[in-house]
């Protein structure tokens, strides 16, 4: 991930963001219209200096200061999507320190959760492995996970793999209820349908095909590749059709770039499986990339949590605190990429509509469809300002910060 | 001719029996190479650092073998002969003559070495005049070579510095679930144990500004399969250490430390290679030992099984067998691993052992009770990697997890219950929140390490699994089983 230029763009939202008004300025200075008709909830943000910190009281707070959540999930089941990824690690620091959800954070999550009188709390995610007896608890102890202690969080807390069908007998087909802009609709786990409430939990770092990744791109990960094979060739690259037993997309002829496409399937994917709750964990992260496979990411201490009931809002107030403009486009950070030509099809480099990497914003992508508001205008945020909490995750990647925060 | 040490002459008749003419080391011999005088001047870059040019010029001033006070080494390796100007070798030679007797006084043996160059009918007189206890050949030499040395020779095996790094600090860019690079020894010496249990094996390589930790995992890394790192210390160390400089001769200490809680589990050497899987090796393959050396790597436990004694009491009690070295294999070879898949094993082999369908790199097919994994184009890199996919924990025997920069191996007394599974990171960085999950039920495990006492750790078992956590390793550590319930 690397902005080649057009930082003027985003220098000016940054100022803009330290001013009292950033917000309304930030609007003024996309040229995209905001849909003033996508929808708005609360979104709090918490500074954290470390993962020793009470996490659990932390999440209470959020929760609290986004109108609560007691009275959604009292007595119900609460799905959890996770967002681990490789197991590589920077030199000194955990898998989940940097590009998977921190382990504490699930743990205080969970915590949380149980204190507001869940039933049952499923952590999930599609861990991959081939072996018969894998289990998801055997890739979260590949991150040095304590299992037991996230399993005796909370009352009732199973873990399960949803790479494939799982513990359950079928896939289960989610249609997207908004728009769909390439898959109509996806065939999940069965977790994703049998809970009331359902929880995603991202880490927010960059990403080399993105620009970013949050609660909206750790939804990725949902789609079983038991069922749909290797996820690159059919939903980044498009080089394959859905298998027996998987919807079609709309148009096999449409764009095959990643960059336009994968943002325009993951707004299908929270169409499909709406989040209830989106969690985003930046105490400790990656910049430069989602992990240490990226040639020139590196681990950064941005030191803070954003929590809400709309994944976009959520996601977009996220991205402000990460020191981007939310509405950013293709010519601006960190949407103008430079991806590896190793670790890419020849295509995938040069994409047909444009002369340079890019990839489109999925939130502006999902405002368009009315999942949410990616205007900081529109959005009530609640707890530290955004300017407070602000880690300039650009400028740290390029060695212009005076010195790291915490 | 030769000063024999008495282990040697108890081991006389072996290397007599012996058909290579390489001569085994006594295995009490500790080794340290321990450079110095005129001759290894001679083969260094002459505007190197004066203060270096200085302490190897007077290395073998007596008070160097003060150092050697408390230490476990015994065994010095000096430079001996290597086709330098005649007065530069006579000159060498007669200074380590006088190193030697003291040395010899104090209870070490010396060896000399020999770098090419050097001719057998100069150097050996004179090392039975200066009564070495043998040599040590270092280099490549002419074939017949060791042949006309009239003494004990040994040849060490050639090793890399062992250590761990990101492929994306080595500016490659990985794929998501790519591990570390790992240099190790460990299957190295393996290898070496394997087709001479008998012979003791050395590892050689220097390490360049080395750190301490560096020298410790050196001798770890040789020591976990049950061989010995020849110590070699840095230039600057060395310079340090003559000069009395407080931190260096902390950093000496540190390493005999390490030595002496090798020597002091030398037990462990005894024990047998641990593990469900058996790779068939002396097949001849040239990609063997990059089977064995990316296996370990992966951590999954195995057995080595020479393709001479490859019979069905070889294959019993494993659960998986690695084939791609037979290729092709012979109609009784193919009858054998046929039949063990049969019964309920798993073989992964090449296209030699069933027909894979047209476009498909791999085919996962049942075979009788049991399974064949068969590819195309098998290659030690992803077939290591799928071991860990195609192996359950009872196929495997253990899995450790969150161990990306270590490197385990496992091993038990033979016929019995105890169980060691050693751990080596490799990174500067402890490795911290270890699971390791066995396959079976044991009551105790035991935490030994360098340096610390033996902590026990508590085991969680349930359903014929035993989960054992180690919350930080920094180095080296045994986790000693036992109570193995069946």
């Amino acid at each position: 991930m690397k902005d080649a230029k057009a930082t003027f763009t985003r220098r000016g939202w940054l100022a803009a963001c330290g001013a009292a008004a950033y917000a309304g300025s930030a609007a003024s200075a996309d040229p995209q219209t905001p849909a003033a008709s996508a929808p708005s909830a609360p979104v709090a943000i918490a500074k954290v200096a470390s993962y020793d910190e009470d996490l659990v009281a932390q999440f209470r707070k959020l929760f609290d200061q986004i109108g609560g959540i007691q009275s959604q999930v009292q007595g119900k089941t609460v799905a959890i999507k996770v967002n681990l990824t490789g197991g590589n690690r920077f030199e000194g620091y955990t898998a989940g320190d940097t590009h998977w959800v921190h382990p504490k954070v699930v743990g205080a999550v969970t915590a949380a959760l149980g204190q507001l009188g869940v039933k049952r709390i499923r952590i999930l995610e599609s861990a991959g492995g081939r072996r018969p007896d894998y289990k998801l608890e055997d890739k979260l102890l590949q991150g040095g996970w304590d299992v037991n202690a996230i399993r005796n969080a909370a009352p009732l807390v199973e873990f399960e793999d949803t790479n494939g069908l799982g513990f359950g007998k079928q896939y289960s087909t989610f249609r997207v209820k908004t728009k769909p802009y390439i898959f109509p609709a996806f065939q999940l786990n069965h977790s994703y349908e049998d809970c009331d409430f359902f929880v995603s939990l991202g880490k927010a770092k960059n990403h080399e095909e993105m620009g970013v990744t949050m609660s909206i791109k750790n939804m990725f990960g949902v789609t079983p590749t038991a069922l749909y094979g290797g996820r690159e060739r059919i939903f980044h690259y498009g080089q394959v059709q859905a298998p027996a037993g998987a919807t079609a997309e709309l148009d096999p002829q449409s764009n095959r770039y990643e960059g336009w496409r994968l943002p325009r399937i993951l707004v299908d994917i929270i169409g499909a499986r709406p989040i209830d709750l989106a969690i985003n964990d930046a105490i400790v992260s990656t910049c430069g990339g989602e992990g240490p496979w990226v040639l020139g990411a590196k681990p950064i201490h941005p030191g803070f949590l954003v929590a809400g009931r709309n994944c976009v809002n959520t996601d977009t107030v996220t991205m402000a605190t990460m020191g981007y403009n939310p509405r950013a486009g293709r010519h601006e950070a960190p949407y103008r990429l430079y991806k590896g030509p190793g670790n890419h099809p020849k295509e995938q480099l040069t994409p047909a509509d444009e002369r340079f990497q890019y990839a489109d914003n999925m939130m502006l992508l999902a405002e368009a469809v009315g999942i949410g508001s990616a205007d900081l205008g529109r959005i009530d945020v609640r707890g530290v300002p955004i300017a407070e909490a602000l880690f300039d995750f650009e400028a740290f990647w390029k060695n212009q910060m005076p010195k790291e925060k915490g | 001719m030769f000063r024999i040490p008495r282990d040697v002459r108890a081991w006389l008749p072996a290397l007599l029996l012996s058909p290579a003419l390489s001569f085994g080391a006594p295995d009490n011999w500790i080794p340290a190479r321990w450079t110095g005088g005129p001759l290894e001047l001679a083969r260094r870059d002459k505007a190197g650092d004066a203060a270096v040019r200085e302490a190897i010029a007077n290395w073998y001033d007596p008070a160097t073998l003060d150092l050697l006070r408390g230490s476990p080494i015994n065994c010095l390796l000096v430079p001996w002969s290597g086709g330098a100007a005649e007065e530069t070798e006579r000159r060498q030679q007669e200074l380590v003559k006088a190193y030697a007797d003291e040395a010899h006084r104090r209870g070490l043996a010396v060896l000399g070495l020999v770098y090419p160059g050097a001719e057998p009918a100069r150097f050996v007189r004179a090392a039975a005049d200066a009564r070495l206890d043998g040599f040590v050949l270092e280099g490549t030499f002419p074939a017949g070579f060791a042949a006309r040395i009239d003494g004990p020779v040994v040849i060490p095996q050639i090793g890399e510095s062992p250590s761990a790094r990101n492929l994306a600090d080595m500016g490659i860019r990985a794929a998501p679930s790519s591990e570390p690079w790992i240099q190790s020894n460990v299957w190295l010496v393996r290898a070496a144990r394997f087709s001479d249990p008998r012979k003791p094996v050395w590892i050689s390589y220097r390490i360049e500004h080395a750190k301490e930790a560096d020298y410790l995992r050196a001798i770890a890394d040789a020591a976990v399969a049950g061989g010995r790192w020849i110590v070699d210390l840095d230039d600057g160390l060395r310079v340090k250490l003559r000069r009395g400089d407080a931190g260096a001769l902390g950093t000496w200490r540190r390493i005999a430390d390490c030595l002496r809680f090798a020597e002091d589990h030398s037990a462990w050497r005894g024990l047998e290679p641990y593990g469900n899987l058996g790779i068939v090796v002396g097949t001849g393959s040239e990609m063997e030992d990059e089977y064995l050396k990316l296996v370990a790597r992966r951590q999954v436990p195995y057995r080595p099984i020479a393709r001479a004694h490859l019979d069905a009491a070889a294959l019993a009690g494993l659960r998986a067998v690695l084939a791609t070295g037979l290729a092709p294999p012979t109609a009784a070879e193919r009858k054998l691993v046929r039949a063990f898949a049969e019964n309920g094993g798993l073989v992964v082999g090449g296209p030699e052992w069933g027909e894979i369908p047209t476009g498909e790199p791999y085919v996962e097919r049942a075979c009788g009770k049991g399974r064949m994994a068969l590819y195309r184009s098998p290659d030690p890199e992803s077939i290591a990697r799928e071991m860990r996919e195609l192996l359950t924990l009872k196929d495997a025997g253990l899995i450790a997890f969150n161990v990306p920069s270590v490197i385990i191996y496992a091993s038990r007394e033979p016929g019995g219950r105890r169980l060691l599974v050693q751990l080596l990171n490799y990174s500067d960085s402890p490795a911290t929140d270890i699971t390791i999950r066995m396959s079976g039920t044991f009551k105790t495990a035991r935490l030994v390490r360098p340096g610390a006492a033996p902590v026990a750790l508590e085991t969680s078992a349930a359903n014929g699994e035993t989960d054992i956590t180690i919350a930080k390793l920094g180095l080296w550590g045994g986790v000693v089983l036992e109570g193995e319930t069946p």
